[in-house]
This record gives C-alpha cells, structure tokens and sequence, in this order.
C-alpha cells in the first residue's frame, strides 16, 4: 500500500515528520518499504511563456523567454510541444533533476539558455502514470513564479506499507488515517457526503441468486461529463501507484483508496436493462472483459448480469460492452460486497489480480459498502457533473455485528509481562477509537473496519503494540526445566568431532537426488523411496536413501578442481515411505598428496577402519562378508553385519562407474545409525585389571588364498577355550616360497587367567586345540619355520 | 708402600690415553686384574712382617676401590663419548615439515546449529528432532493453517500426496512434542533440522535449508520473556554489544507476531550497506503461541501460555560471517568449509 502521507494529513491533524511517521508504522503497525519524496526535484518553478520562436541554428529546438514573475529567462527547448503563453514548469539554473543532473547556464548554438522547461518524467514521476510527451503544460491559472510542485500538489511523500495479510484495513486510507491517529495521538476527521438527488428516480432492480454476493448498492447518475481529472486527484492516484485515467474512472479508483471498497461504474445505457441480477457462472460460459480477453469462466465464478447476459465479473473485471467511455452520459455506480474465497479463487485462476480483487481477498469493511457510493457519487457530482437519481437500489444480506470481545487486564499483564494498569489500557483503547468499558476485564467493542479482531488475543497483540514491544521488559522464563542433549544427540556431536580428529570434513548435502542414481551406492531398495509429486526439476525428484549420492558430487566437484585429497562425511537420512533412518556416509578419495616422510594413501582397509571406530563409539563390533554391487569393485566390497543384521557396506567404487563421475580412487561407506543406536553396547561393567600376566602365542599359517581371515577367527572363536581373551591378525605375507594360490597368515592368540598366572602346559595344550581345529575344518597347517 | 701411591697417578696418567673400551678393559686387567699390579702388591705382603701385613692389606683395598672408581667414571666418559658420537650421525632439520594429522573441519551449519543449542541448553531446554516427511496436519493445519490459507499454496511446499510434504518448517515438531507431553507438562524445547521451500536455488534462496525453532509453554511464560531470550540469541551469535529491535507482525501460528532485528554489527546502528542503511537486520520471525495451536496440541489456551521463535541457520551463519552466496553452504568446498573454526561461542568466566 502506497499511502501519499499529503493525502494523509486531510484526515490526520499531525506535525510529524515523514521520517517520524514511518518510524511509528514500523514499530507499531507494519513493516515499512521505504519512504520516499514522489519527486526529489526541488527549486521548480511556475513560468509563463512569452515567447517561443524557432532557434536560427537548430531545427528542432526552439528559443522562448519565460517569466518567473520576477525575472525572465531566456530557455532554448528541445520539446515539439512548447508554445507562446503556456505555464510551463521551469527549473532554473541550481536545480537538480531526477536523474541526478544539475541545470546549468549554456549556450546551445550560439544561444544562451538559463533553465529548463520540464516533462513530467524528467520530475521522476513515471510515464506509465500520465504518458505524456514533451513537456507538461499546466493549468492556466497557475500562479506565475509559484513552487510548481506545490501547485500541482506532487509536494508529496509517499510511504510504502508492506502489509501483512490480517491487516485488511491498511489498504484504505482511512484505515491508515485510523492507525496514523492512534500511533501519533492525533485527531481524526473523516468526511461524511451529502447528495442532492434529482427528481428521476432510480429504477434499476437488484437482486442475487448466490450468497457469494453479500450485498450490493447501485446509483444511476445523469449528465456525466467525461474529462480529466483535476490535478489534485490526479497527483493523489498517482501517489498510490495509480494511474489517472478519466473523471469518473479516477472517482471510483479515488473512493476505492481512500475507503477499501472497490467500486465499478458501467455504462447505463449499454446495460441493455434496467436490472442486475448477480449468479455463479456456469461451467465453460464464457464473458468477455474490460480488457478485451474472452474468458472462460468455472461454476463458482461470480457474474453480475443484466437479467440476460453478464456485464461483469464480479469483484475481478468489468464487461467489454459496458464499459465507461468518453461518450458515456449515465452510469450505473455499483458498490458491492463478494466473497473472499470465490474472489480470490477467481482471480487466481484468470490471472487478473487487480486492486480491487485484492481487496475483496483480503476482506471489506461491511460500513463502508453503502458509504463508499455515497462518497463516490458526491465526488462524481462535484466534478463529473452528475445528477443523481432518487433512491439507491439494492440488497444487503450481510450481516453486520459489532464483535463484542472480552479482554481480561490480568491475562494482558501476564501474556505482556508487563504491569499495565486500567487507565493506561483504556488509553490505549481510545488511541484505537475502540469503544470499550474499562475495568479488570473491558468489554470492548471492536469496530468493524478490524474484522481481524475477533478474540481477546487479537486485542491483546494490539495493545501490545500499542504500548510498544520494545518498551516490554527483557526477562527470562522462569520456568525450571533441565536441559540437555538426549543420548543420541551426544553420540551424533562425539561422532562430529572425532571424525573431524581423523581429517574428514563434514559435508551437507541436498536429500533431493535424481531418481535414476538412488541406489547407485547403496544396497538399499528403491521401491520404498519417497517421490515429490511436484519437483522443481528431474534432478531434485527423490529423497535420497544414502547420502552417498551427496557425498560422491562433493568428491567430484572437488577432484575436477584438482583437490584430489579429500575425505568427508555426513550424517544423513534414509527416507522410505515408513520411516527416516539417519544413515552416516564416509567418501575418501585417494590421497594424492606425498608426505616427504611417505606416503598415506586412502584405500580399503583404512576407510575399514574407520567403519570399525565408528562402530565402537556404539560399543559394537562388526563382521565383514564380501559382496558384489555394480557400482563397487566386484573384490573389494563388503556389507557390515552386527550378528546376522546388515547395518551398511563400504567398498571401492568401481573404476568404470568412477570414470563416469570423471573420479579416481573412491572408497565408500555407509552405516545406517538408527540400527547403531538401537543396538549400541555402552555402559560395559567395570573389569578390574588383571593381575596375572597375559600370555601370548603367535602362529603363522599357511591359508588358501579363498579362505578369508574372518573365517579362521570364527573357527577359533568358536572353540570356546578357558581362558583366551583375544585372538588378533597382525601380518599377511603372500609369495615365495608360498604357492600363488596361498598366503601366511601371522595370528597372534592371548589367554589369560586373573585368578592364577597360567601354567606354559595349559597354554600349549589350548594351542594344540586350535590347531586342531583349523586342521579339521579347514585345513590349514602351520607355516614351516 | 710409596709404589702403591704411586699406582694411582700411574693410572690416571695412562687413562688419559685411553679411548675404547677394549683398550679400558686391558688398563683394567693391568691394574686391578689377576695378574695385575695390585695383585702383584699383594704378593709383596707375604715378604712383611707379621704385624704389618693387615695394615698393608687395608692399604692395598683402599687402594683398589679407588682404582676402579677411576676405571668406572672413565668407563662412563666413554660411555657418553660413544653416545654423543651416536646421536651426532642422528641430527636433523628441526625445520623440515611435521608429519601432518590432516585435521577435519565441522560444517558451519553444525558449528552454528551446536552453538544456539549450547546456549539454549543452559537455559534448561531440551533438543527435540522430527521426521522431514511430515503430514499436512502437523505442518499446517494444528498450526492455524487452515485448508484455504495461501501459505499453503502448492508453489510453496514439495508436495508427497495430497497429505503428505515435506515440512516447510520445524514447527511439526513442536507440535508432535506438546502432544506428546499430553496437555499438561510444561514444554521448553528447541527444534533444529533440515527444511524445505519449493522456491529455486540462487544466491539467497534454497530449496533446501536449516531452521531451529523454540517453544515455551507453561502458566506464565510471556512476551518479555520472549523478548529476554531472544537478546541471548542475538548476543551469543553477533557480539555481546548487540540490541535486538521488535516489529509487529502476522505468522498464523502465533500472537502477537514479531519479526526481531538486531542492531547492525557492521556499522554499529549507524547505517551501511549490509543493514540497508537502517542499522538494523532481520533475524527471525517470533510470538505468542496462538491460542488455537494451543488447543489443538491439547494445552487449555485460558490456563497455558508460550512462546515461539525460528529462524534460518543459513541467515544466521550468512549474516555472522558476511557469507554472499546460500549455495556455498551446500556446494561444500573444502576452501569454503575449512574456513570457519569451531572455537566460537561459550560463556565468559
Ligand atoms: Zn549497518
């Protein structure tokens, strides 16, 4: 909402400056856009042409003299439109104009010039607001040497609202003049219209067939004289944002502004009866509007129609057939009161926001239906030439009750945290003109022009505002609660700052991926996978079921940039129609750099061990199976597995499918952390410290190359010996004098007894047993010394 | 006896020569082996009298002990001749590189999102996460969004069905917890997570964004206590010197509405470009919870009452370390990344 703060004043009797105006609407109503002067040319002049003859050396300029009353100017104007005896704006030497420039004395061809003669726009006033060509010619009764923004009232200050959808009433003046008088403690005037009506009575008959419309007022007026408008209302549209068209489209436009309620005016004559009948559209009739579109219309559609056909949409667009033109002598001015939804439906799907459908959208004030014509036909009377016809026709189904809200001093006080009392509260009260009796609980009348008040809490925010929110004291809640992060969020932050420790960087990726790539990384299905029915574009349609998608384009925008050495994480989600899993992903690519002191490559085993450490933040040890995935090196990949429940899988990715990615040397890694949390083992009891020594055993064994490692651990595990602890591999060795087929592996088996050191008989016979064992089920020996 | 004394100086004079240990061992044998000169001594005691042997034995074990004091720190010198001679072929270039511990850095968004937590923490509130896919009725309608409100406009939300999206705030959660809490435990949470706008990716808008949300529900919780909590806020982010500024507002799910501003960082409130020479910048939308969000999460609008605030993290992080581009936050570039040190925040002793 543009509110021309000249305007304002008519209402509002106020001191206060532009600056002071907009700091009280900002820290009380609404937000404020800017607040800007409708023409920053200051200086300008009224000047009276005395004479304007061809310049000798230019064809397209001519020479004038121009009488500021106490000096004449000698200006040579470019302009085609200037002529002898005009009042014309002049802005003399000094004078800076909109674009930034400053008039200076010159000699064009040989003459001297001391000033400009001004267009509108070189005023920066907009040409889609006037159109005009050339300079602008004023009146003839402007008063020579007189401040020529003054006399065409654009000595104006605009302030632009940015209202929030409640505040309805602020797209009227007199809902800002309303806001204006209780935020600057100023009186308030609001016109009230008289009309002489003529001795012809009105004979239109109103009716409606839908609720969808409320109410609606109708006057015929006679000897309309369609011409422009005067220039204060002009400058006034013009202050709004509105173009000034003729007298009687300005008129409608004017009162619309200054009261809320939109108005139309059809051509009487071209209405083709004597008679509206307002009803919803039919499904697929079509109605040609103002603008000349046919539109099709839907069941629901608000149409105002002669009896016969339609002669506007209502609320949204008038008729192409009825249309005020400048041969027009009657009209017929409608004041009316739709629907909000329908309006807003409506408008929404022809794409014809206008004014006036915004208002409807927003919400009218019921008061100022009838009013509104009565102050539109007054305006139409004084400066179109209208008569009235006796009588207003019309229906009014609206019902109209003053919302009587009951609002509690105590609860003000305790929602505010404020000590307000009940003087200071009526005060406040009065400011808004809201009729009230005071006491510990007011009983408040709220005026219909706020149908956003409807509740003690709607006028519990008013007051606040009111008094100012920035007066409340600044406290904090006394209510007592711990704090604190749940176990999860503690394990998430640990699991944050260790892998940071390790040197991997934790990356935030979009969980919106491409369809085709959902299960590119992962072995989890794609069936249950979470589809937008409305995405913005193929490549965001998904919610990802690893973050591994991310994490592969964050490795891939980072080698392209030759940053080869990377590693990352992040926690992410897997999104399935029935639930959210958190799902850590792990991305390293080969380490690129060399160290002088050597070189620590990326690869298998070292993203294995970081899975591992992970792991045992939950307390939890997992087993490894390899598998085979399309995206990963068919030999070197593996799920993760606690007990039989596969829990992720980290692999190297394929060099085919990294080639793709244009990428080299990718390890991946995925751990779906819920299962973690689910199954986490911490909190072990405490084992005090042995006292006994541990004694270890080292066995290099000679292992087929297609038996894994895994499996001779569960071999020995399984055994179940007294008094083992642990078993560990700590060397590989593969090649001579070992066959191709073959390779070493070094185990290193501890046992101990806290209760009484073991006996090196105990030992050797607990050896004797796992050897036994591999034997038998494996059959593996012992690597000749 | 005068030889005796004299086998000491003789000693030290033939240590002085001695620079391994074989040769030590051969000084050694000579003087205080079997067949040394000490030996020899004792051989002479058998020629003395018989009164003055034990005197003269005395003599010769005072004399040895000293002997093999002599032999043993010179024994040591070696020892420590040899060791510095050792450690001199182990010098180094104390200037050469460390071996590097390639250090990991916290995304900024975690760094900001850890510290507002941190601070809420102190003030006794509980972190309380929620599913991404949400139903329309926790992200809308119990939030006094009804069916017909324009915020719900489809341009706006990532639709799944038509009752389901993906929340366009964390305000579900809050909804979800005061269920949960059954309409009568008091409720003190924050609300962290990832949320999503069908807007397009550019230099200030992304699909795709974290937002944290508060809420405070009990008997007495009011505005002013909003307004305390949220000059923390300011404070903890952007310098303790900070002043936050209220503007009324319109959110369906709270009233009075606010938007908060803090005091221009830059520029001191005087004006400049990043406060569009208001001194003032926007940082979160906040209010009362409206009676209606109260009801339908099951609190008794005339007996309880709260506050509820939210605000992007992105902003946050942008506005604190004048980052231009929303993008960067997801785009993840280590040079962007490792920027931004996670020693922020915490409390003055
Ligand atoms: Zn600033």
């Amino acid at each position: 909402m543009n509110v021309s703060l000249k305007w304002l004043k008519e209402y509002v009797a106020h001191q206060a400056t532009p600056d002071v105006v907009a700091q009280k609407f900002l820290e009380h109503a609404q937000e404020v856009a800017h607040v800007k002067p409708l023409s920053t040319v200051q200086g300008l002049k009224v000047g009276h042409v005395l004479s304007c003859e061809k310049h000798p050396n230019a064809d397209k300029l001519s020479l004038t003299q121009v009488s500021l009353g106490d000096e004449t100017l000698s200006i040579i104007c470019g302009a085609p439109n200037v002529a002898a005896d005009q009042k014309v704006i002049v802005a003399p030497v000094g004078v800076t104009m909109a674009n930034g420039l400053t008039i200076e004395k010159v000699m064009l061809k040989d003459y001297p010039s001391e000033g400009m003669i001004c267009s509108l726009e070189e005023l920066g006033i907009d040409k889609k607001y006037h159109g005009e060509e050339g300079i602008h010619v004023l009146a003839q009764d402007a008063e020579i040497g007189a401040d020529a923004l003054a006399v065409m009232q654009l000595d104006d200050v605009v302030m632009e609202l940015d209202l929030t959808p409640n505040r309805a009433d602020l797209l009227s003046m007199f809902g800002v003049a309303y806001e204006a008088a209780a935020l600057l403690e100023a009186p308030l005037t609001i016109p009230y219209p008289t009309i002489e009506e003529s001795l012809l009575s009105n004979p239109m008959k109103i009716s409606t067939q839908t609720s969808r419309c409320e109410a609606y007022y109708g006057r015929v007026l006679d000897t309309i004289e369609i011409r422009e408008s005067p220039q204060w209302l002009k400058s006034r549209l013009i202050a709004s944002g509105v173009r000034p068209i003729n007298n009687v489209v300005d008129i409608t436009n004017y009162v619309m502004l200054e009261t809320g309620q939109p108005l139309h005016a059809f051509d009487y004559d071209a209405l083709g009866s004597q008679e509206v009948v307002v009803r919803e559209a039919t499904e697929g009739e079509t109605f040609k509007t103002l603008d000349g579109h046919i539109r099709q219309l839907k069941a629901g559609d608000i149409l105002i129609t002669n009896g016969n056909v339609p002669i506007a949409l209502g609320g949204v667009m008038g008729g192409f057939d009825s249309e005020v033109e400048t041969t027009t002598r009657s009209v017929l001015l409608e004041s009316a009161r739709f629907h909000p939804t329908s309006i807003r439906h409506t408008s929404r799907r022809l794409d014809l926001r206008s004014e006036s459908s915004m208002r409807f959208e927003r919400g009218v004030d019921p008061q100022k239906t009838r009013y509104a014509l009565e102050r539109a036909t007054a305006l139409l009377v004084q400066y179109a030439g209208a008569t009235v016809r006796e009588g207003i026709a019309y229906f009014d189904h609206y019902e109209r009750k003053d919302a009587l809200v009951e609002l509690s001093l105590s609860r003000i006080n305790r929602v505010l945290g404020t000590q307000l009392t009940v003087t200071e509260v009526s005060a406040l009260l009065e400011r808004l003109r809201f009729s009230h009796e005071p006491g510990e609980c007011f009983y408040v009348t709220v005026p219909t022009r706020r149908q956003d008040i409807q509740t003690e809490q709607d006028l519990i925010e008013e007051v606040g505002r009111l008094y100012g929110f920035n007066q409340l004291p600044s406290t904090l809640p006394k209510l007592n609660t711990l704090g604190g992060l749940s176990p999860k969020q503690r394990r998430f932050r640990q699991l944050k700052n260790r892998l940071n420790t390790l040197g991997l960087h934790e990356a935030v990726t979009y969980a919106l991926v491409k369809k085709e790539t959902l299960s590119r990384f992962t072995f989890a299905s794609s069936a249950d996978a979470v589809q937008l029915k409305n995405p913005l574009s193929e490549d965001r349609q998904v919610l990802a079921l690893t973050p591994l998608n991310g994490l592969v384009d964050t490795l891939r925008y980072h080698q392209s940039r030759q940053m080869t050495d990377t590693a990352f994480f992040e926690i992410g989600k897997r999104y399935t129609t029935n639930e959210e899993n958190d799902i850590l992903g792990l991305a390293l690519a080969n380490d690129a750099l060399t160290h002088w002191q050597g070189n620590q490559a990326h690869d298998f085993y070292r993203l294995k061990g970081l899975v591992d450490h992970v792991l045992a933040l939950y307390g939890l040890t997992a087993t490894y199976q390899a598998v085979t995935h399309e995206s990963y090196h068919p030999y070197q990949c593996a799920k993760i597995f606690l007990g039989d429940m596969h829990i992720g899988h980290l692999g190297a990715l394929h060099p085919s499918v990294a080639k793709t990615y244009d990428l080299k040397h990718v390890f991946l890694a995925e751990i779906n952390l819920t299962q973690c949390e689910l199954h986490k083992r911490v909190n072990a009891p405490y084992v005090p410290i042995s006292k006994t020594p541990i004694i270890q055993r080292d066995l290099a064994l000679v292992v087929p190359k297609t038996t894994s490692a895994q499996r001779l651990i569960d071999v020995i595990e399984q055994l179940e010996l007294t008094h083992f602890k642990d078993v560990e591999i700590f060397d590989v060795y593969e090649g001579e004098p070992l066959k191709d087929t073959e390779r070493s592996l070094a185990l290193r088996l501890r046992f101990n007894n806290p209760q009484k050191t073991l006996e090196t008989a105990q030992v050797d016979e607990a050896i004797e047993t796992v050897l036994k064992a591999l034997k038998k089920s494996l059959n593996i020996t012992v690597r000749d010394a | 006896m005068e030889s005796l004394q004299h086998l000491e100086a003789q000693l030290l004079e033939a240590l002085k020569d001695i620079k391994t240990d074989a040769a030590l061992n051969d000084i050694k044998a000579q003087y205080v082996g079997k067949k040394g000169h000490l030996a020899a001594a004792m051989q002479t005691m058998k020629t003395l009298p018989a009164e003055e042997r034990p005197a003269f034995g005395q003599a010769v074990n005072a004399l040895k002990t000293v002997l093999l004091n002599h032999l043993d720190s010179h024994q040591k010198a070696l020892n420590e001749a040899a060791m510095m001679a050792r450690l001199e072929q182990e010098v180094i270039d104390v200037t050469l590189p460390g071996v590097p511990f390639e250090q990991g850095s916290k995304h900024i968004l975690s760094q900001i999102i850890e510290r507002i937590e941190d601070l809420f923490i102190g003030m006794g509130y509980l972190i309380k996460e929620g599913p991404e896919v949400e139903s329309d009725l926790y992200n809308f309608e119990k939030l006094n969004l009804p069916a017909d409100h324009p915020a719900r406009d489809m341009q706006d939300s990532f639709y799944i069905d038509e009752h389901t999206l993906l929340r366009t705030h964390t305000s579900p959660v809050q909804v979800r917890t005061m269920l949960a809490y059954g309409g009568e435990k008091p409720v003190k949470i924050i609300c962290p997570g990832k949320v999503y706008r069908r807007d397009d990716d550019d230099a200030t808008h992304s699909h795709q964004f974290m937002q944290i949300e508060g809420l405070v529900v009990d008997e007495k919780t009011s505005m002013s206590d909003l307004k305390g909590t949220l000059l923390e806020v300011a404070r903890t982010m952007f310098g303790a010197d900070r002043e936050i500024r209220l503007r009324p507002s319109y959110f369906p799910f709270t009233e009075p509405s606010v938007e908060v501003d803090v005091s221009c960082a830059n520029c001191e409130g005087q004006g400049c470009s990043i406060c569009k020479q208001t001194g003032w910048i926007e940082i979160l939308g906040a209010g009362m919870v409206h009676d209606n969000v109260l009801k339908d999460a099951g609190y008794d609008p005339t007996k309880y009452q709260g506050f509820a605030f939210g605000m992007g993290v992105e902003r946050i992080a942008m506005l604190a370390y004048k980052i231009e581009d929303i993008r960067h936050f997801y785009t993840n570039d280590q040079r962007f990344l490792t920027q931004f040190k996670d020693d922020q925040g915490g409390l003055e002793e």
